[in-house]
């Protein structure tokens, strides 16, 4: 839920091409960052938590219709600058399959990446305060998975003006028809103004409320894996710092 | 997810002129219907444009087995509706937009190889995304064999039943921790055995 699941054609073009350029950007500074041996080192592993990451995606509880994203766990695997990478690649494999449109690509890496960047540090800064593992990886998922439902609410809003014209495309013809007909007084003509508006409230009301039962799910799968992986090789869990 | 290997053999072994036709081509005509499904607003247009894509679909004898994969993004497209008032003009060019998009995508993978996708992407992508693309790719197919014995291991507790929440949630948590594990070792024999091959963060296709 924390990403977006637009297909192409719906927001502007405006948004999701600024949103590739701003990825694009984002991936060539952390490839700078990183070590190439670290990199080389790092790809399989890469491509294994990508291909977690997209069967995650394919698993369905179905009431509700979420499924977990792994980002957090991935995140906490992977570290920062390969995070973004990988989410690159799942939401291309992804939109391949229909999951999210070709062109909203760019956003959803930005989105689903600051998922797991803030994850990966949530649950480090919270390891240093407690070392209970479920708690510390609830909270952290909990968190950055709120906060990147936040971001991909405040992105779609951005596309506010673009729903309305799409919602008043087929009006434009017969505007002009619609006036000689009747004249509207200004009660009747503020009604249908507001009803004509995009309705973003409703929008807000169904992802957050959806959202939060998928943080709290996705806060739980993901405590109970990771210390799933913290009892067989917790050495994992710090791999990143170590180097 | 299991259609993955399904749409890699129909797209090897298919033998219409769509699968001749060069990936280049291809992934050029799924640019091509991503801008007109971008930038139309007329339903006329979107009509015209589905009905040709479906008309590919069956010309180049695409089995209609992955046909619903082409219906699965109207699910997403069923929440976006929310923001209108459910104008039917729009909910149909919404819908249409979906179904385009999404058939021109599956026509392309049931018909191109991946491999074929991602030599193309190479020209023009960082040879590291692509690398990383690939290596995904494969260890989709690695990891799908994982969740299929896992699945039976699962079934085996018991499963994912709403009658015990907490019992399922563990249950498949467990699995998903099991399918990373198995994932990550595998991923370690993967890079010993490609540093022996001599791996430098490219991989070399056929016609390179």
């Amino acid at each position: 839920m924390s990403h977006i699941h637009l297909p192409d054609g719906i927001l502007p073009v405006w948004l999701w091409g600024s949103g590739y350029v701003l990825a694009v950007l984002i991936a060539w500074l952390f490839s700078r960052l990183i070590k190439k041996e670290d990199l080389t080192r790092r790809l399989p592993l890469l491509g294994m938590m990508a291909a977690a990451m997209v069967l995650g995606a394919s698993v369905e509880i179905v009431p509700i219709a979420y499924h977990v994203n792994l980002t957090v766990a991935s995140g906490i695997l992977l570290g920062p600058s390969l995070i973004f990478l990988a989410t690159f690649v799942v939401n291309l494999i992804l939109a391949l399959f229909g999951h999210g449109g070709i062109t909203v690509i760019g956003l959803n890496t930005l989105i689903l990446s600051l998922e797991g960047i803030l994850g990966h540090f949530f649950f480090r800064a919270f390891w240093r305060i407690s070392n209970r593992i479920i708690p510390v990886a609830f909270l952290s998922t909990f968190l950055a998975l709120s906060l990147s439902t936040f971001s991909m609410i405040g992105v779609v809003r951005l596309g506010v003006d673009h729903y309305e014209e799409l919602l008043h495309t087929h009006e434009k013809k017969g505007l002009f028809e619609l006036k000689l007909l009747k004249e509207k007084t200004g009660h009747e003509e503020h009604e249908e103004e507001a009803s004509e508006k995009v309705n973003f409230r409703r929008f807000m009301a169904i992802v957050l409320s959806l959202g939060f039962l998928g943080w709290l799910l996705e806060g739980v799968i993901t405590s109970l894996i990771l210390r799933y992986i913290y009892r067989l090789r917790p050495e994992l869990l710090w791999m990143i710092d170590k180097g | 997810m299991i259609q993955i290997s399904y749409l890699d053999y129909l797209a090897i072994e298919g033998g219409s002129f769509l699968h001749r036709l060069s990936p280049g081509v291809k992934i050029l005509g799924i640019g091509f219907v991503l801008l007109w499904v971008t930038l139309l607003r007329s339903l006329t247009g979107l009509i015209l444009l589905y009905g040709i894509l479906l008309l590919l679909f069956f010309i180049s004898r695409t089995s209609l087995k992955v046909l619903p994969l082409t219906f699965y993004p109207l699910l997403f497209a069923t929440l976006f509706i929310f923001i209108s008032h459910f104008q039917l003009h729009f909910i149909l060019l919404v819908f249409l937009k979906v179904l385009s998009a999404a058939t021109g995508v599956v026509l392309l993978l049931a018909t191109t190889p991946y491999p074929f996708i991602f030599q193309t992407l190479n020209r023009f992508l960082p040879s590291v995304f692509v690398t990383a693309l690939f290596l995904t790719y494969r260890s989709m197919f690695i990891l799908l064999k994982v969740l299929e014995e896992t699945q039976h291991a699962l079934y085996l507790r018991g499963g994912f039943q709403w009658k015990h929440p907490w019992r399922s949630l563990i249950n498949l948590s467990n699995a998903f921790g099991h399918l990373i594990m198995t994932g990550i070792n595998n991923s370690e024999k993967m890079y010993e055995s490609m540093r022996l091959r001599g791996f430098k963060n490219r991989i070399h296709y056929r016609s390179d």
